[in-house]
């Protein structure tokens, strides 16, 4: 494991529990997924936001499925999750609202030049309103440019942070803030978006089904790696604004999912499909 | 490609035996970046930008740039030439005019961050109306964003700027970026003599462990780390954080100060000091001065000058002194609003005998003859 | 160039919100050079002030940042055992800094410290005289001027870089070896019947 999770000599005893257990039982070089979560330290080490929260469950659930924690760097945006990644435990970037994608542009090329030979994993995980309102352009430009970076949208269908606004992502006639007589265009379709553009996976998923976003987290940052742009939208309506209580978030998504409001899906190209064939075979080999 | 080795900077400028070129400021800029050592330069279409940064591409293209781009637009490169700084290279952008004031909330984030960005601004006029042509108007945002700022008058300064503007961009005590101002078509699109260093020679690589603020990478430490963290909670000790961080972007452009008179010799250059009648300004304001001043000399009439090379931090000091004993003081510029008299009035003690003209803009170009009758104006 | 400054870099508590000593016209060190109150002098002079600083003081702190306490580079360990060695021949606590993230109100001040509000862990454990080492300049800056605005704690920083004006004493281009120098002089002063406050 490299140095920068190791103590020097002389001081393990004055450090802070939270980095004792980061350096001996965090997830570091472990290939951890999201079946061992409670039985290793965290990334994330705390957080501010409101109880029932889903983009926390999902921050959790996402951090928990890296591929290499120890070589994977940030990007986020202003928003309710930039609150909580000042907690956690990567490399991450909190620049301006809406540009994450071309701050990550610029980063993933960097390091390339930096570290030709290692992996550095690139990911944006930022909200609705960031990524598909004042950041499109942006996160569109790196999709049609073929970045090497792995986007995850936190859906929570409105501008929390600022108090409940509507957004692209709202759903049609959601009546919120400045949309005071009901939203009057339907929820963006970024997924299509994404497969026009050049994404090489694109995943709707909620975190009602951790396993299933584990999963879908590692390929879409996997395939980022090696084949191209990688879209993945994690939804989970935002119990504060939308007022249900905040026991009843994964209740909500699962209703959502019955009436059919929300549809998981995956897209894939065969030129993604045959890489992670390839890395199954070499993981068996 | 020449093959290049890397040269100590003081070497480099002080030291070497240089070559005179007759080229236009955008091939200057060209001829600096190829002596850089830059990583990674991401460019936008601007007039009057443009050409330089075609000809980083080439440079691109013949290998002296790591890595090359057209963003989608300036907001968007600017966030790049961010994200590319935070993960430990040296950069390159440029733009001017409307694309500066597009990009503008970048700047005040670049020093914020502590990021030794060197961006160049081939400065034009702002809509609206709509204009392509000379005017220094976006300097006057620009002021106040916590960025370094150098303004050129010649392809020479161009050239010295650019190159000097990375060693004291990336000093650990500074660690800022520095935007290199020039006006649009007059240095841009014109030829001038420029003495260069030999091709075969480039500033040593940035080092990214020296940055006051970890690097993004995953390499150093605290892993636990946020570029740059939110201290925005509502009680004082968030607000003192805050304020105190801003303290030390402030800090940082005052340690600027050694590292100009080492490289650039100066804030300010001087010709004949004593004067009663001082101009005071920067940029090709200064180039125009200098004919008035000849012209003033044949009517036997004494004028000296001042040319600010560096706007922040601002030569309070040096003007203060030099202010002192003149009876008038004379601030032509190429913009509508006047900053540079602005700010010169706002630390000269005795401003009543700050003469804030001639003043031209929109892309007009400033006759000597209106410098001189200001001066004749002064001598009567 | 500017005037010398007549600016002195003492402690506090100075007020509600004191400039950065660098606008008051201070100067960093040149190599070889330490800072000592806002005056240039040469290192060992401020060496030897540092000595006895530690030793007048009733509850010396050392704060090792994340530059030392974690072993990531060549060297690492060398400055991090000779800092450890002075603070324990000092008898000086150590208390860390290990990252920079905002943390109020979840401080706990007993065993660290946060640029964002050092003020909290030097009231808490009533620290007269503190140590920075390993701290990135940026972080280590802002803190400084946050301890000097509102506690009277007085402030050394053994700085791997450039130096800081905002603490009171300040060395450049701290290695391993330059550490080992204060150890002396702490060792020479307590020979020479200098005791520990």
């Amino acid at each position: 494991m490299k140095g920068l999770f190791k103590i020097s000599p002389g001081y393990e005893d004055v450090m802070p529990q939270e980095y004792l257990d980061l350096v001996n039982n965090g997830p570091y070089g472990k290939n951890y997924g999201v079946d061992d979560l409670g039985t290793f330290k965290e990334l994330l080490e705390e957080h501010p936001l409101c109880a029932g929260c889903g983009l926390a469950l999902s921050m959790r659930l996402v951090l928990a499925s890296l591929p290499a924690p120890e070589d994977t760097i940030m990007v986020g945006s202003t928003g309710c999750s930039s609150l909580a990644f000042t907690q956690v435990a990567v490399h991450n970037i909190h620049s301006l609202f809406g540009n994450q994608n071309a701050v990550a542009t610029g980063l993933k090329r960097a390091l390339k030049i930096r570290f030709p030979d290692k992996v550095k994993d690139v990911v944006v995980m930022a909200g609705d309103g960031a990524t598909v309102d004042i950041g499109l352009d942006m996160v569109m430009h790196s999709w049609f440019r073929r970045e090497k970076i792995t986007t995850i949208m936190l859906d929570n269908e409105a501008y929390a942070n600022t108090g409940g606004q509507e957004s692209g992502m709202s759903q049609q006639n959601a009546v919120l803030n400045m949309a005071p007589t009901g939203k009057k265009f339907p929820k963006i379709a970024l997924p299509e978006v994404a497969k026009a553009s050049g994404c090489a996976y694109v995943g709707v998923v909620s975190p009602a089904q951790p396993k299933r976003l584990g999963d879908m987290v590692r390929k879409a940052i996997l395939i980022a790696r090696e084949v191209g742009p990688t879209y993945l939208q994690l939804y989970s309506p935002c119990p504060t604004n939308y007022k249900f209580k905040s026991r009843e978030t994964m209740q909500k998504i699962k209703e959502r999912m019955e009436s059919g409001m929300f549809e998981v899906m995956e897209y894939i190209t065969p030129e993604a499909e045959a890489f992670l064939a390839e890395m199954k075979e070499g993981d068996k080999q | 490609m020449v093959e290049q080795k890397v040269l100590e900077p003081e070497k480099l400028f002080f030291e070497t035996q240089r070559t005179e070129l007759f080229i236009t400021g955008s091939e200057v800029v060209k001829e600096a970046i190829k002596r850089a050592n830059v990583d990674i330069a991401i460019s936008y279409p601007i007039t009057p930008q443009s050409e330089s940064m075609h000809l980083v591409g080439d440079l691109y293209a013949e290998g002296y740039v790591k890595e090359y781009f057209r963003g989608e637009n300036e907001f968007a490169v600017m966030s790049e030439v961010m994200g590319a700084s935070m993960a430990g290279v040296r950069v390159f952008t440029a733009t001017g005019g409307p694309g500066t004031l597009r990009a503008f909330e970048n700047f005040p984030n670049w020093s914020g961050s502590r990021l030794p960005i060197v961006c160049a601004f081939m400065t034009r006029g702002v809509n609206a109306p709509l204009s392509i042509q000379p005017d220094t108007i976006e300097m006057a945002f620009m002021l106040d964003t916590g960025m370094i700022m150098f303004h050129a008058e010649t392809g020479q300064d161009i050239f010295d700027m650019i190159l000097k503007a990375y060693v004291i961009a990336e000093k650990t005590d500074v660690h800022l970026p520095i935007g290199i101002f020039m006006d649009g078509f007059f240095v841009t699109h014109t030829r001038d003599k420029v003495k260069v260093t030999p091709e075969e020679f480039k500033l040593p690589p940035y080092k990214p462990y020296c940055s006051p603020i970890p690097v993004m990478d995953m390499e150093n430490v605290p892993v636990r780390h946020m570029r740059d963290p939110f201290v925005m909670k509502s009680n004082f000790i968030s607000y003192a954080a805050h304020a105190s961080w801003q303290q030390e972007i402030l800090a940082a452009v005052e340690r600027s100060r050694k590292y100009i008179y080492r490289y650039l010799g100066g804030m300010v250059e001087v010709e004949n000091k004593n004067a009663d009648i001082l101009i005071i300004t920067s940029g090709t304001a200064v180039s125009q001065s200098r004919e008035a001043i000849e012209l003033a000399k044949q009517e036997g009439i004494d004028v000296g000058l001042v040319k600010i090379k560096c706007l922040r931090p601002f030569p309070v000091d040096e003007i203060r002194e030099l202010a002192a004993n003149a009876k008038y003081i004379i601030v032509p510029e190429f913009n509508r609003v006047g900053w540079m008299c602005r700010e010169l009035k706002s630390v000269i003690e005795d401003n009543s005998k700050v003469i804030g003209a001639p003043r031209v803009f929109g892309g007009m170009t400033m006759p000597p003859k209106l410098i001189l009758d200001e001066i004749r104006r002064c001598a009567n | 160039m500017t005037a010398k400054s007549s600016y002195k870099v003492l402690p506090g508590p100075e007020g509600y919100l004191p400039p950065a000593a660098a606008t008051m016209s201070v100067m960093l060190p040149d190599p070889g050079e330490g800072l000592v109150e806002g005056e240039i002098v040469p290192q060992e002079q401020a060496i030897n002030k540092i000595a006895e600083k530690l030793l007048s003081a009733k509850n010396p702190t050392f704060f090792p940042g994340p530059l030392v306490l974690w072993a990531w580079k060549d060297g690492v360990i060398e400055k991090a055992v000779a800092a450890k060695e002075l603070a324990d021949v000092v008898g000086a606590k150590i208390i860390p800094m290990p990252d920079y993230r905002p943390k109020y109100p979840m401080i706990n001040p007993e065993i660290e410290i946060n640029p964002n509000h050092p003020n909290l862990t030097i009231w808490h454990n009533k620290i007269d005289v503190c140590v920075f080492v390993g701290v990135h300049c940026h972080f280590a800056n802002i803190a400084l001027k946050i301890i000097r605005g509102g506690t009277s704690c007085y402030t050394i920083a053994l700085c791997g870089e450039m130096g800081h004006e905002d603490a009171m004493i300040t060395l450049r281009d701290v290695k391993a070896d330059t550490i080992r120098k204060i150890t002396e002089a702490v060792k020479e002063m307590k020979a020479g019947g200098v005791v520990s406050g």
